[in-house]
């Protein structure tokens, strides 16, 4: 059985676990020191980072104001594409639904890609339990699988093992459920890459069913949005039939522009780069072209609840980039396992208590108070949640049910006398005086203190009050200078504030009696109910570039290089002889081009060519040695080839199955930022983003070329004649 | 100028030089120090830690002691963080607007010790003297509420012998967090261990913040590993005459 989280103890307590594990804490010193590094180098980069954060929280502002009738618009234009919308308020539902469109198909086992909200709903356990196997795809997710462990991290959920823990867990578990891992295997993050790429090759070629989940849905296209690096997405929402997306609600984009924002947000928040290898963006089922049978079950699961409370609806502004995590220095020290569920950190702090609102265990009431409130995590936020506020919001949500239920809880108790002596300067004057005479002792050190404050002397020695206070000295000094005007009023009762009302007043359980679609519009129309809509989001960010076409074509030479591309330059003349000679350099036996490429392109071409007329089957692509296309438009900043199955591209499978990929760009193609990409191409085209080989920063957080996407990829810039 | 001041009540109680010191540097540079004597604590903790009714209570006191005055400086980042940005927020999430934008208006009138100096007298050298090897730790309150990290710089590099020395990932919390370090006491001791270490390994003497509860954490950690690490309020080492550092 997989495993999943089933704890109940308090933060503190899982925490200690993980803080006597010298290892862990190396591990997840060394990942998150190499990601800030990476991320504030690539943020730095950009002059309107701080313009591109205020629009990314905006938007997703103006996406939860509007969620009921975004959630419509989807569905209507996923169904337009032939598609089908699910609807489940929880997770029981939502895992009858998945079981349920899985048992249609008749298969017993599918693959995945890696997907919080799957995780949330402990998917993998209900297929299970109908006999079905999940296969997670993902690196650090097949890490976790293999090696029976829980995910400690959202973006990399074995941050917590590195490369020799890696490298012992595929030796010992690969061979149990496909092919073994070689047994000269190297503790090389590139070869426990490729060890990967093995095991789950048959697997991914063969699949029937694929599940994933979406960092984006996009309203006014229907779209589905991948974001990822290994190519295990694309091999999921390309090769397999059937594929079954489980999607929060609150992913909702209005609109398809909205990705000109999110698509650099979420990349240089979440590892560190300029743009992620791969992006797919699937507007639904188009006949041989990627699954036949497409659905998409939107989940509930809470979030209406969370959206009908002001610090809920921040919270799902959340694109689950990680960054918060990756700065955070209690992360840092406790690991994922400690939060007890799969959202850890500072956004599962957060996110956890309000998607479970109701739940009371020791776990929620302690998570709001796993944090020092360094304020680390909102400055890095992509966008924009002020996470310690929520925090000490949520602690207030945690006190005010102590004072109903608990009202001699002794820390109530304690933390209302504090206050009270507070009140009153004599009452703190005595206070005061009490403390130096432990001053006048002439004790050296403070060890010991009562409990609760021994947890402070277990490891620290307290302050020694001084002999005399300020207060004291001041008197004396300034006799002339203190100004003691009397304060007639008691604040005690000052406050009008019913304890239930917060609580009880969230509307998000409106449709809590009514199954599926209705009853999660009505929660999500009765949360909003109460609050404004929204102002549009602004657009003050970059919307164009400022370089010319040489300039364009030199900084997308750089950038790709930067990730690891090859890129030959040549002109239009010499075209035929280069893509030639690209594939005598990588020894190609075949190459496979789409059905238009012109015959100029293979003038000089002396291996095996395939049209893609038949069509090419997997099989037969997977037998290729090479894919040549064109290209739909290049983002010069981010390095990004995009693909849309336009002229001269093909199918999506072409670039995705073949180890090598050439790809050739004319100048007129490159664009400078990726706005300007995303007004040139077609709304509701099913697209692939590539930004150089298939990687993974799975293993200890550093970036390795080649996994299940094409390792090896040329780019051929065609420079208009001169 | 007339100012107003603030002393928190840890430093009332524990550090009184640390206001001491400010008192010294502000009337050096010919100022006016009165001192309400109704004050007692801004409610941070309270605050923080959930209590929103109690900390507002403790909130509306401050406004009151100090209604009357244009200029109110404090020797806490923190407690003027919770004055500026936590008082009227907490307002707001009990629904009580007026109250929100009555607390939002003391909070323009309050000031850290540094930056009054630096942004609103505009000096930069107030004369002190402090021939030693420091450490300056931006508290999370001071850098990241409050913004304030080149004013408290600029200050210590104008001290006549003093030497301002690096130490790494200068900005991460040292894990005090008020009620974090008895609730989350291990994790709170694991990041103030970081930082002692990170400290210790610059060849500092002395360590220096804007915040005296971050320094009792630090320097409670420093003292049980028999450390000689001092550690010192800004304050303290701007009210250094003769190199002592003693108010
Ligand atoms: S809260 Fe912000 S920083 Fe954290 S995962 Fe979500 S979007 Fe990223």
């Amino acid at each position: 059985m997989s495993r999943v989280f089933d704890t109940n103890l308090p933060f503190p307590t899982l925490a200690r676990t993980a803080l006597a594990d010298a290892q862990l804490r190396a591990n997840l010193k060394h990942a998150t020191t190499t990601i800030r590094e990476k991320r504030l180098r690539v943020v730095g980069e950009l002059d309107d980072w701080e313009e591109l954060r205020s629009a990314g929280a905006a938007i997703k502002d103006f996406a939860l104001g509007h969620l009921d009738e975004l959630c419509v618009e989807f569905e209507r234009n996923v169904q337009a594409r032939g598609g089908v919308v699910h609807w489940a308020r929880d997770a029981a539902e939502a895992n009858a639904i998945v079981v349920g469109l899985v048992q249609a198909t008749g298969v017993d086992s599918v693959v995945k890609v890696k997907s919080m909200a799957t995780a949330e709903i402990e998917l993998n356990t209900a297929l299970e339990s109908h006999g079905i196997i999940a296969y997670e795809t993902d690196l650090a997710e097949l890490i976790v699988q293999l090696g029976d462990d829980l995910p400690s991290h959202i973006l990399v959920p074995a941050i917590h093992k590195n490369r020799a823990q890696i490298r012992r867990i595929f030796l010992d578990e690969m061979g149990k459920s496909g092919l073994a891992a070689p047994a000269d295997l190297s503790d090389d993050p590139a070869a426990l890459a490729g060890a990967a790429r093995a095991h789950l090759r048959q697997r991914f070629l063969s699949a029937k069913v694929a599940i994933s989940g979406a960092n984006f849905l996009v309203a006014d296209t229907g779209a589905v949005v991948v974001v990822e690096s290994e190519g295990n997405g694309r091999m999921c929402l390309t090769l397999p039939e059937t594929l079954i997306s489980v999607v929060g609600v609150e992913k909702i984009l209005p609109d398809w522009r909205s990705l000109e924002v999110f698509l650099q947000l979420l990349p240089r928040s979440a590892t560190g780069e300029r743009m992620n290898p791969y992006t797919s963006i699937f507007t639904g089922a188009t006949p041989g072209n990627g699954p036949s049978n497409f659905h998409v079950v939107l989940i509930d699961n809470g979030r209406s609840s969370a959206l009908a409370e002001e610090s809920g609806r921040d919270v799902l502004r959340c694109i689950r980039c990680s960054a918060c995590l990756n700065v955070c220095p209690v992360y840092e020290r406790t690991g994922g396992h400690s939060y007890g569920n799969p959202y850890p950190g500072p956004i599962g702090a957060v996110l956890v208590p309000q998607l479970r609102r109701g739940v009371r265990t020791q776990l929620e009431d302690s998570l709001p108070y796993a944090s020092s409130l360094c304020g680390a995590c909102y400055v890095a936020c992509p966008v924009k949640i002020d996470i310690p506020k929520i925090l000490v919001r949520l602690r207030s949500e945690v006190v005010d049910e102590k004072r109903r239920e608990h009202p001699r809880d002794p820390e109530l108790v304690a933390m209302k006398m504090v206050e009270k002596g507070f009140s009153s300067a004599r009452v703190m004057r005595r206070l005061v005086a009490a403390g130096q005479v432990l001053g006048r002792l002439r004790v050296r050190r403070l060890r010991y203190l009562p409990p609760p404050l021994s947890r402070w002397s277990a490891t620290r020695d307290a302050p020694l009050p001084p002999a005399t206070s300020f207060r004291a000295w001041f008197a004396q000094t300034h006799p002339d200078a203190n100004v003691d005007l009397p304060l007639p009023r008691d604040f005690s009762s000052s406050l009008v504030h019913d304890h239930g009302a917060i609580h009880d007043a969230t509307p998000g359980h409106v449709g809590r009696d009514v199954p599926g679609r209705d009853g999660v519009l009505s929660s999500l129309a009765s949360a909003l109910a109460a609050h404004p809509s929204p102002p549009p989001p602004p657009r003050a960010f970059r919307l164009t570039g400022s370089r010319d076409a040489r300039e364009r074509r030199q900084l997308l030479r750089e950038r790709l290089v930067d990730y690891r591309a090859n890129v030959v330059e040549c002109d239009p003349a010499s075209l035929a002889a280069t893509i030639a000679s690209l594939l005598a350099a990588h020894h190609s036996t075949s190459v496979a081009v789409p059905t238009d490429v012109p015959d100029e392109w293979l003038r000089e071409v002396s291996v095996r060519v395939h049209r893609d007329d038949g069509p090419l089957a997997t099989a037969e692509l997977d037998a290729i040695d090479s894919t040549l296309t064109g290209c739909a438009v290049a983002v010069a900043e981010t390095g990004t080839i995009v693909l849309d199955s336009g002229e001269r591209q093909g199918r999506r499978v072409l670039s995705l199955v073949p180890d090598h990929l050439i790809v050739v760009i004319d100048d007129a193609q490159i664009v400078e930022v990726v706005p300007e990409a995303v007004a040139r191409l077609t709304p509701d085209s099913s697209q692939t983003w590539i930004s150089g080989p298939s990687a993974t920063s799975d293993i200890e957080l550093e970036r390795v070329e080649g996994v299940h996407g094409p390792r090896r990829l040329d780019v051929i810039l065609v420079a208009a004649s001169r | 100028m007339k100012v107003a001041l603030f002393i928190t009540c840890v430093n009332d109680g524990l550090f009184p030089n640390t206001p001491r010191a400010v008192v010294d540097v502000l009337e050096r540079l010919g100022h006016e120090v009165v001192f309400p004597t109704q004050q007692t604590c801004c409610g941070q903790m309270h605050l923080n830690a959930g209590y929103r009714e109690e900390g507002l209570h403790l909130a509306q006191r401050f406004r009151d002691v100090f209604n009357d005055y244009d200029v109110i400086v404090s020797p806490s980042a923190s407690c003027v963080g919770t004055v500026r940005d936590l008082y009227a927020t907490s307002a707001k999430s009990l629904g009580d607007a007026t109250l929100a934008e009555d607390l939002d208006e003391v909070g323009r009138r309050t000031y850290e010790f540094s930056e009054f100096l630096n942004d609103v007298l505009k000096v930069t050298d107030v004369g002190a003297v402090f021939p030693h090897r420091v450490a300056y730790h931006p508290t999370c309150h001071s850098l990241r509420v409050l913004g304030l990290d080149e004013a408290p710089r600029t200050l210590l590099r104008h001290v006549e012998g003093l030497d301002l020395v690096p130490f790494v990932q200068p900005d991460s919390c040292c894990g005090f967090g008020g009620m974090f370090s008895i609730k989350n006491a291990d994790t709170s001791s694991a990041m103030g261990s970081d930082k002692l270490a990170a400290v210790r390994a610059s060849g500092a003497e002395v360590l220096c913040a804007l915040d005296n509860s971050c320094l009792t954490h630090i320097g409670g950690l420093a003292s049980r590993a028999r450390s000689p690490l001092r550690l010192m309020h800004l304050a303290e080492i701007l009210a250094s005459r003769d190199g002592s550092g003693r108010v």
